[in-house]
């Protein structure tokens, strides 16, 4: 049954049994009644609670966390249901300490936890060899290590360094050197994906050892299959504090010394396979005069998803959902402040106007007038650059745009309720105008402003949206517009990344609803006689 | 026989809550060329009857059996269509409650007449702008002003145009709901001395319905007086006046002293009005009435003659209440 | 009140709305960030190339002689010259206008008139699904933000199901001969106008729906139905044509909405026309620009709002005819 069914039975209802119920309901019992009002009711409370507990709902903040997965990485689990997303990787973020890596150590070296941070580095303690031996590359030329890279048409062959332990080492092979390593730290993870599109890897690194002593640090990271990639090694003469260093698929050096074809990626080279991956870190050392000590930071060693979370992530790999759920607060915030200036005006200046009258209603009109038929859209958006970019000066031109039809309502109300008996008799007892106003008067219109202020805010909110997704938002705040506009523009729709503009477009519908059905339950009953024009 | 016998009609209005009996077993006849008066509280029914003789409910009214019966035919049953041409405007019209908005704004007045005789007879238009001429001169209305819009007109001369409307297409009968409310009291006097005129020189038959009294005294030769969609009294207005039988008429009645006097309006008796959704048990007055005993509250009264004249009555304690003395009083 | 003193009063008002609506213009992009001599001026121009600039661009004059110059100008279309495309800004704008204008009409009349019929037939037949139809789509007008329907839209059309352009206003290189070319236009139109149809006729249906159903509870409906008139003839003659001034009520009310839809809208579909123009110049900060483009908004929405002033007198009876004319 629709409401103006409703309507018309109760005015019939009134005629018919004219007045005949005992006792008036109160605002709640008849609101309770309306199931569009307790809906509306409903899913605002949901909105306000998700707001409330964003940083519950969502683990990662908006503003603080980028770079959580690659970008425009779909849902989680549309890689379950869609077989077109299926078995994407998702993130995987390896924060590697002494209890993560599985050790092989040459006697007489001494592998213990130290203390990081927050986090259980690795100390390695390196006995001094008895006899000295030549590390460094003078020799190198007679070992070309890789068969690999030959074959390769635009390969660069990594001369950059020579290693003696082989670059890469094939399955077979890597006996051979097993032995001249002093240490070996293994970490094994399971990869049962298609390939990323990039992996990164970093570690800080501290040597103490003797000056002449030169120790030789490397990581691989070794396929299912095998193989070994050397992401990184370094040859350190003496001691070296703070050394560190940040491996990314993305970065060209890489490319070069793995020896990657121009037009290949890293990541798809190193993930063409599908089962235990492992991430090996290697050290030596030639040192004749003293020990060595090597302290190795926790490792990081990450693959960026390419599906992620609830909602995926957008052009800067940052959450959509975390996204979502923030731009809850802002869309709240904008709404209700919005909404109460602009009631705040309209009710002052139709007070004014209807109860003054004369010249001032005239004056105070004819802004009204004039107001209303300006287009609001060209105005924000002029205003908006003008004034910043900023929330605040969103909310105060969403206010000074939108009082003009409550103050119209105001005034009428004003009007007709000047002229009864009871505000007579306040002006007959010599109460002064503004107490006349604010005591006898605003209190009548109260149910009107109130249903317009509920009616207001998702006008606000929509518009804020309107305004964020032209570009004129607010640049440092995650609205439900500006995901829409980042949406638009960086490449939702080439990639069909639905998941990127269906939430934020309904989380506003559902909010702007919302606030309708309440506004009109309100009206309802509180201004039967009110009937809201579009 | 009567022009127009209406006999247990029940009309209800559907809603949310059950049903609301607006009208609930009414019977009456009005006679050719006399005039029927309905009294009651606002909210008794008056209206719904009225809309129920011209099928003019609501979508949420329905009939729930009843008759209505004009010249020996059955207007109930009969097809829409054919109500609409044949019984509408031109044997039964109305002046409605409130002249202000019964005639449309964006429409000349005229206009608004010429439309009712088209749609009924089969004259040509200069014939129906002739008639709508002399109807003005009839209600006194400069026939000049055909071509204005309602929003030229005043109060008055409103109300005279839909009492010319009424005419347009020589009804039998018409059913005046309160024809006077929104005007003044001069203005009020002579519409209602304009109606009782054309009346007669008409030989019309009225059923005025309002909530004064002393407007029916005036008027009318007989009167119902509804009480919650149920007739309480029904009969000539001279018995009715002079020795009313249920107690809620002598409450009416007697809160003015004389019937030629002053105008009194339905005094508001104690109590409330009953809900008609869920209207009291056995007489539906029993809650507000001072006789009431015990076969008040659970049997229903039925409407029965006292006095002779058709004088009728639906109260148990009818003897009692004529009997005289001011029972209101105790 | 006469018809022609409410016209004169309207016509006086359009004029004070113009005249408000310039100078604030003026105020407005003489207070905007980022100084306009920056954006012409290259810093390695001689001081006599930057004066000659200065005085082409007229700012050096005092400032009342600037605002007199700028209303002189804007009253004969001299809007000054882009700063970032150095061509005439009126040039480019009598290039957009024409686009502009169509989609606005298209979709104006669209809207209305979809709105007003099926808000007239869920009136009149209550309780079908005509109006069930109606009171949705007049929430989804209401609640569903404009610009995500066309993003929705053009995914589906341009992307899962590319069958509509969803991009300009012609196809590039434009097809030979007239004919083809308009329907080549019309074929772009489809999207743009269509979805601002979509979203735009249920507050019209509702509103429409409410007004006469309203008028259809009035005693002097009432009154018809008791005439004996056919119910088509009550419907038509007496319900629609008494809501007829409300209705153009609603175009008063409406034509901002729209105006500041066509923004969005040619934003999204990189139509070819003056809100676009308005936005991108904002963003660039080109004032000229953006000045002229404002100018030529404002200046249609007051004469439209006059037009309807117009139509609103010629349609009640009240203002056309005697006495109380108030709106």
């Amino acid at each position: 049954m629709t409401q103006n069914q409703r309507t018309a039975e109760k005015a019939q209802v009134a005629k018919a049994a004219a007045a005949a119920a005992p006792r008036r309901l109160t605002f709640w019992e008849q609101y309770r009644r309306k199931p569009q009002g307790v809906a509306g009711l409903l899913i605002v409370a949901l909105y306000i609670a998700v707001a409330v507990f964003a940083p519950v709902v969502s683990k990662y903040d908006p503003m603080e966390d980028m770079y959580l997965a690659d970008n425009i990485a779909v849902p989680i689990w549309l890689t379950k249901v869609n077989p077109r997303y299926r078995e994407l990787p998702p993130t995987m973020q390896f924060n590697l300490g002494f209890d993560s890596w599985e050790v092989t150590a040459a006697d007489g070296v001494e592998v213990t936890g130290w203390e990081f941070e927050d986090a259980e580095g690795i100390s390695i303690d390196l006995p001094a060899t008895e006899a000295p031996e030549p590390v460094e590359g003078e020799d190198g030329a007679d070992t070309p290590p890789d068969s690999e890279d030959s074959g390769e048409l635009f390969s660069i062959v990594s001369n950059v360094q020579w290693d003696p332990f082989g670059l890469v080492t094939s399955g077979q092979g890597t006996s051979r050197d097993e032995a001249d390593e002093a240490v070996s730290l293994d970490f094994s993870f399971d990869y049962d994906y298609k390939k990323p599109q990039t992996f990164s890897a970093s570690m800080g690194y501290h040597i103490d050892a003797p000056s002449d002593a030169s120790t030789f640090i490397e990581l691989d990271l070794v396929t299912p299959s095998g193989k070994a990639f050397d992401l990184w090694d370094t040859t350190a003469y003496g001691s070296v504090s703070n050394g560190s260093f940040i491996v990314d698929a993305r970065d060209f050096d890489l490319k070069m010394r793995l020896g990657i074809s121009f037009f290949d990626e890293p990541a798809d080279v190193v993930f063409s396979e599908r089962g235990t991956y492992t991430v090996r870190v290697k050290a030596r050392s030639d040192s004749v005069s003293g020990p060595v000590n090597v302290r190795i930071e926790p490792v990081s060693f990450g693959v960026l998803g390419l599906a992620h979370g609830l909602l995926g992530t957008d052009h800067m790999g940052s959450d959509l959902w975390a996204q979502l759920v923030y731009g809850t607060r802002i869309a709240l915030a904008i709404g209700l402040s919005a909404a109460f200036i602009a009631v705040f005006i309209g009710t002052s200046v139709g007070l004014i106007a209807g109860y003054l009258g004369g010249i001032v209603d005239e004056v105070l009109m004819g802004v009204v007038d004039v107001l209303l038929s300006i287009p609001t859209m060209p105005v924000l958006i002029v205003l908006g650059a003008l004034f910043g970019k900023s929330v605040m000066n969103v909310v105060i031109l969403l206010a000074l745009f939108s009082w003009m039809g409550i103050a119209r309502i105001v005034r009428s109300q004003t009007l007709s309720l000047k002229e009864r008996t009871f505000v007579e008799a306040a002006k007959a007892a010599g109460g002064s105008s503004n107490y006349i106003m604010v005591s006898h008067i605003l209190p009548n219109t109260m149910p009107l402003i109130f249903a317009n202020l509920v009616l207001r805010i998702p006008s606000a909110i929509l518009t804020e949206a309107s305004l964020s997704f032209l570009g004129l938002g607010d640049p440092r705040v995650p609205t439900w517009g500006r995901m829409l506009q980042n949406a638009r523009q960086f490449g939702a729709f080439t990639k069909m990344a639905w998941w990127w503009m269906l939430p934020p477009g309904i989380a506003l519908t559902g909010l702007a609803v919302a606030f309708v059905f309440i506004g009109n339950s309100v009206n309802e009953i509180l201004n039967p006689r009110y009937r809201e024009r579009s | 026989m009567a022009l127009l016998e209406v006999k247990d009609l029940k009309m209800y209005y559907r809603t949310a809550r059950g049903h609301v009996r607006a009208v609930d077993s009414v019977s009456f006849e009005i006679e050719q060329g006399k005039a029927l008066g309905i009294a009651g509280e606002s909210g008794c029914g008056k209206t719904s009857m009225a809309s129920a003789l011209l099928r003019l409910l609501p979508s949420n009214g329905s009939y729930h059996g009843g008759s209505v019966v004009m010249d020996g035919k059955e207007l109930l049953t009969m097809s829409e269509e054919q109500f609409r041409k044949d019984i509408r405007w031109k044997r039964i019209s109305m002046i409605f409650q409130g002249a202000m908005n019964a005639l449309n704004p964006v429409h000349k007045v005229g206009e608004q007449i010429v439309e009712a005789i088209l749609h009924h007879e089969d004259v040509s238009r200069e014939q129906a702008v002739k008639r709508t001429h002399d109807l003005f001169g009839l209600v006194g209305i400069n026939p000049k002003r055909f071509n204005e819009y309602p929003h030229e007109f005043s109060g008055g001369m409103k109300q005279r145009a839909v009492i010319a409307m009424a005419l347009a297409c020589h009804p039998d009968l018409i059913i005046a709901d309160e024809p006077t409310t929104a005007l003044d009291v001069m203005v009020q006097a002579q519409i209602l001395k304009s109606i009782a005129e054309l009346r007669q020189r008409l030989n019309l038959s009225m059923m005025l319905i309002t909530h004064d009294l002393s407007v029916i005294a005036q008027t009318c030769d007989s009167v119902v007086i509804m009480y919650a969609g149920k007739v309480a009294e029904y009969g000539d207005v001279v018995d009715v006046y002079t020795r009313p039988a249920h107690p809620y008429a002598m409450g009416l009645v007697n809160s003015f002293p004389n019937i030629q006097a002053a105008r009194t309006e339905v005094r508001s008796l104690p109590g409330f009005p009953p809900n008609l959704l869920a209207p009291p048990s056995g007489c539906r007055f029993h809650p507000r009435c001072p006789l009431a005993d015990e076969e008040c509250k659970q049997v229903e009264p039925a409407v029965r003659e006292v006095g002779g004249n058709k004088h009728m009555v639906a109260c148990h304690k009818a003897e009692i209440v004529q009997q005289g003395g001011d029972i209101w009083s105790r | 009140m006469g018809f022609r003193s409410y016209l004169l009063k309207r016509l006086f008002y359009a004029v004070v709305v113009l005249f408000v609506i310039l100078t604030f213009n003026y105020v407005l992009f003489r207070i905007m960030p980022g100084d306009p001599e920056k954006m012409i001026l290259d810093p390695n121009f001689t001081p006599e190339a930057k004066m000659e600039l200065r005085r082409q661009y007229g700012l050096d004059d005092p400032p009342l002689t600037q605002y007199l110059n700028y209303m002189k100008s804007l009253l004969t279309f001299d809007l000054g010259m882009s700063f970032s495309t150095r061509r005439l800004v009126w040039s480019e704008l009598r290039e957009r206008l024409p686009n502009t204008i169509v989609l606005f009409m298209v979709t104006f009349v669209g809207t209305a008139a979809l709105g007003i019929s099926l808000g007239v037939s869920s009136a009149a037949n209550r309780g079908k699904f005509s109006e069930q139809l109606v009171m949705g789509a007049g929430l989804f007008a209401h609640a569903v933000p404009s610009f995500f329907i066309q993003l929705l839209l053009l995914l589906l059309f341009g992307y899962y199901w590319p069958i509509l352009p969803i991009h300009g206003t012609i196809s590039a290189p434009p097809p030979d001969g007239a004919w083809a070319q308009f329907l080549d236009r019309a074929w772009h139109l489809i999207l743009p106008a269509g979805s601002n149809i979509v979203i735009g006729f249920g507050s019209w249906a509702l509103y429409t729906r409410n007004t006469m159903l309203e008028a259809l509870g009035q005693d002097y409906i009432v009154t018809a139905r008791a005439k004996g008139l056919p119910r088509r003839e009550i419907l038509y003659h007496h319900s629609l044509r008494s809501v007829l001034p409300p209705i153009v009520t609603l175009i008063f009310m409406s034509l901002p909405g729209a105006v500041s839809g066509a923004v969005i809208t040619e934003s999204i579909f990189s139509w070819h026309g003056v809100g676009r123009y308005l936005l991108d110049a904002t963003l660039q900060m080109d004032y000229p620009a953006a000045q002229g483009a404002f100018y030529l908004i404002a200046l249609a929405v007051i004469i439209s709002n006059l037009l309807a002033d117009i139509a609103y007198g010629l349609v009640d009876p009240r203002i056309r005819v005697g006495a109380g004319a108030k709106r």
